[in-house]
């Protein structure tokens, strides 16, 4: 693990904040559909995932949708969403040269969803390593495997996989656990409910339930077998033995041994950070590496999460998006496997303090070298304005610029309060600036031009060789910063897989990169403003 | 109805009359729980010697126990015409009228009777407010755990508030008061924009009222808005120096805006002004502790759990000393804590649930 290391003078004058502009680009026409019901059911809130990836290798970045579907009112038993009616698809939007973009859904073979399963997220990865991006979506109901088969089209091959889960699934991710060359997928799933066992809270105004109220339940593990076929080893791996109210998870290796560590945000209860043993096997320890509370000891509602390094001091941090009157949470990464609550140390007592946070992200939004923090808002529950006055159902976005690991809010470019979900982060037009896309729950998905500014850039594509293709879990750091190679984290969503580094002022940059097969890879004097692909040596 | 019995037997000991006679039965009938018994009794008691007040007085009080108020009325007031010095019949006929609503007509009866709990409810429910809690005040003092009780003196301190207020509405709407009082109704229904307004026309009218910038960020604080509230919270500080509890609220406005090092000072002030304060210490050792110092937020902690060792407060000492000790590398003290801190945890919810 590096220590902090003081920024170049070349960065740390550069000061200025990001700048974004909110425009719908032609033919991104996809409109949310949650059905919400006075019966409040849960799932109705929940959902609303977006995956920035570039599924035909054509160097653009494509966007995928979730939807969620239809809910009667009430809904009866067998469920069905309603999903072959064309609203309620997920769609998968390929991008053009001329920035536009095309919904592809039908070609590609994502128009069927499965009739009983009410979407909610998505997570990418290249799971049989064969250079192309295979996609994971998440459900209320069965989880559905896309292999991307290399020609504009994806099959459908859950059964094979095995990896339809069950229940109410939330986040996903894509990670190499073991370090055998084969992404793993990890399956977070919220709580034992469903639409008959239904309940609705409230006195005079009628609201969602709190999590509480229904049995918490186990997340998933799928040990990636290498023929196509995954095993689920969530009780031989301990993660199936702890049960929770999961909604998001990220990874990294925070404790520096080469093994990639999971932290899940629950909702309403502790937080659970898995150590990874290296021998297959997990140990919860969240409460002993101080990121399972707050600092007073008290639980938080856990929804987003990011693991990333917020302070440059090649540790990386966690973040968890909360409920108001709690603060997004963050828990410093102290080095010797413990971990420091410093949500108020860094402003977030004050940015947060009455603000609902979802999909989360630390990226250099200004490319100064510092991580900025962009949330989703909103409040869970749709009627919270006539509940409590002080709190608000739609929310703009947090923006908060990182200046030497102290967040100061910005102007997000978003003028109109959301119902935002799920974010997801990407370089979409290629100029060297981290765009973003939010979604709205049961309305269009906001598109965050980055306008860019004076800071120079590095974007680093990872070619696994005896790593996984796209080389997550490796940990690479350019000039004193330092990012984990994953398209996971956030809520719901999946972001691009590139590893993007603002410079500042500084025209080159050294890179280093330690692959999650061990290998150490140091690339000195590299030319700022370039993507660069970086293959992993082969032995 | 014992010491109508007592009478009853110096009577018997004089020589047993008729009338007598059907007295201490009905006396029997009545302990006996058989109470329309007991009513034909003292009836033939009253109808053989109907000036025997004590009869009278048996007869309401056995009404009262068939709860028939009205029933209860006449034979007690006929007793006191018959001997207005007759033993309990003020106090019965007290609470026979007010069982039914004639608080007024109660009053005078229950002030002879002595029973403090009925006559402050008397008091209360004739709108005399100012009376009625003096006199609530004395009955809990002597019952302080009677939940009835509780519930009147409540009522009646809430009531006398609102007169109050209603007073200073009405005769003063423009005053200073008047839109403090505006202003923290509007805080109590959460509503800050109206709040805000208030807020500073009562400030702007009078801005040296004590308690005022205090309530005003207690608002933002509520609405977490803890920019706005560190800033009345020491305009507050500014005006009562010696104000443990506006210093204390600083502090903790402080804390949660990342000033640490103020809120020490500002917390420190405020153990000085109030020793032994629970939760003074804790903020004290949480702004410490996120300050860097271990040291005062370890002295803090342990004073605290010197005070009180079984509340959420002391859990959350325990769970604060638990991190010091495994940033010291002190496992075993550590892991020492963290079993207190879940002791105290009295079940999973304080650690595996939050209460939304």
């Amino acid at each position: 693990m590096g220590l902090a290391l003081p920024l170049p003078l070349s960065l740390a004058a550069s000061q200025q904040e990001p700048r974004f502009e909110v425009r719908k680009p032609r033919g991104l026409d996809f409109m949310h559909v949650n059905s919400p019901t006075p019966q409040k059911y849960l799932i109705e809130t929940m959902g609303g995932g977006v995956a920035l990836f570039d599924y035909n290798n054509d160097g653009l970045l494509d966007i995928f949708l979730v939807n969620s579907g239809h809910l009667a009112n009430p809904m009866h038993a067998p469920e069905t969403f309603d999903r072959r009616d064309p609203k309620n698809w997920n769609r998968l939007y390929r991008q053009n040269a001329d920035g536009s973009f095309t919904d592809v859904t039908k070609e590609a073979g994502l128009a069927d969803a499965g009739d009983g399963n009410y979407g909610i997220g998505v997570a990418v990865g290249d799971y049989d390593n064969d250079g192309f991006a295979d996609l994971y979506v998440t459900s209320y109901g069965k989880n559905v495997l896309y292999h991307n088969n290399g020609d504009g089209t994806f099959t459908d091959v859950t059964a094979k996989a095995g990896v339809a889960s069950g229940g109410w699934s939330s986040s996903a991710g894509f990670f190499d656990y073991d370090n055998d060359g084969r992404l793993d997928l990890f399956v977070t799933r919220y709580m034992l409910w469903d639409t008959q066992h239904s309940k609705i809270c409230g006195q005079e105004w009628q609201t969602y339930c709190p999590p509480a109220e229904f049995p918490q339940t186990t997340n998933i593990l799928y040990r990636n077998r290498g023929d196509g076929t995954f095993e689920d080893v969530s009780q031989h791996s301990g993660i199936g033995t702890i049960k929770g109210r999961s909604l998001g998870v990220s990874f990294a290796d925070y404790d520096g041994d080469g093994y990639t560590d999971v932290f899940v945000a629950n909702d309403g209860m502790r937080q659970f950070l898995f150590r990874n043993n290296g021998n297959g096997t997990f140990t919860e320890c969240a409460l002993e590496a101080g990121a399972g509370l707050t600092a007073d000891g008290k639980p938080i509602s856990g929804m987003g999460t990011v693991f990333q390094d917020y302070d440059n001091d090649g540790r990386p941090d966690i973040l968890v998006t909360v409920l108001p009157r709690e603060v997004y949470a963050l828990f410093h990464n102290d080095g010797n496997g413990l971990f420091s609550y410093r949500s108020l140390q860094t402003g977030l007592g004050l940015l947060s303090a009455a603000s609902s946070g979802w999909g989360v992200g630390l990226e250099d939004l200004d490319n100064d070298g510092w991580k900025d923090l962009f949330v989703a808002q909103s409040h869970v529950l749709d009627n919270v304005e006539a509940i409590d006055h002080m709190l608000h159902y739609k929310e703009t976005p947090l923006l908060a610029v990182n200046r030497d690991g102290r967040f100061e809010r910005a102007d997000s470019g978003v003028t109109t309060a959301i119902a935002g979900r799920g974010v997801a982060f990407g370089d979409l037009n290629n100029d060297g600036w981290q765009d973003i896309l939010v979604t709205t729950l049961g309305g269009e998905p906001l598109v965050l031009w980055n306008r860019g500014g004076a800071g120079h850039w590095l974007t680093i594509s990872l070619h696994g060789t005896r790593s996984n293709r796209d080389g997550i879990g490796a940990r690479v750091m350019v000039n004193g910063q330092t990012r984990f190679a994953t398209t996971s984290g956030s809520y719901v969503s999946a972001s691009d897989k590139r590893l993007h580094f603002g410079l500042g002022a500084a025209e080159t940059a050294k890179v280093e990169i330690y692959w999650p097969s061990g290998a150490h890879q140091t690339l000195d004097s590299v030319k700022a403003n370039q993507f660069l692909e970086v293959k992993e040596p082969e032995k | 109805m014992i010491e109508n019995f007592v009478f009853v037997a110096l009577l018997l000991q004089a020589g047993p009359t008729p009338a007598l006679q059907h007295l201490h039965a009905g006396v029997e009938a009545d302990k006996a729980g058989q109470l329309d018994s007991a009513i034909t009794e003292f009836q033939k008691a009253i109808d053989l010697d109907p000036k025997l007040a004590a009869a009278f007085v048996d007869l309401g009080e056995v009404f009262i126990e068939k709860h028939d108020y009205a029933a209860a009325v006449p034979p007690l007031k006929h007793a006191l015409e018959l001997n207005p010095k007759v033993d309990g019949a003020h106090q019965l006929l007290g609470y026979a009228l007010l069982a039914q609503g004639y608080a007024a007509e109660a009053i005078p009866h229950l002030e002879k009777g002595g029973d403090e709990s009925a006559l402050g409810i008397a008091l209360l429910d004739a709108g005399r407010l100012p009376e009625a809690v003096a006199v609530l005040q004395k009955a809990l003092a002597k019952s302080p755990d009677d939940p009835d009780l509780l519930y009147y003196y409540g009522r009646a301190a809430g009531l006398l508030s609102k007169d109050a207020f209603d007073t200073l509405e009405s005769r003063f709407p423009d005053s200073a008061r008047a839109h403090q009082m505006m202003a923290e109704d509007y805080a109590a229904l959460r509503e800050v924009p109206s709040a805000e307004r208030e807020f500073n026309e009562a400030l702007r009218l009078r801005p040296q009222t004590a308690g005022l910038h205090m309530d005003f960020g207690y608002l933002y604080g509520r609405a977490q808005q803890w920019d706005k509230a560190e800033e009345q919270f020491r305009l507050e500080t500014e005006l009562q120096p010696g104000n443990a509890e506006a210093m204390y609220r600083l502090g903790e406005a402080e804390i949660q805006l990342g000033k640490f090092h103020e809120a020490r000072v500002a917390l420190s002030r405020s153990d000085q002004l109030k020793h032994d304060m629970p939760e003074t210490l804790y903020m004290l050792g949480k702004a410490a502790n996120l300050d860097g110092d271990d040291a005062l937020a370890q002295k803090s902690w342990m004073h605290l759990l010197t005070l009180e060792n079984n509340t959420s407060l002391a859990g959350q000492a325990h769970f604060g000393l638990a991190g010091i000790y495994r940033k010291q590398g002190k496992t075993a003290e550590a892991e020492k804590e963290m079993e207190l801190f879940r002791k105290l945890q009295s079940n999973a919810s304080q650690t595996d649930e939050s209460p939304k």
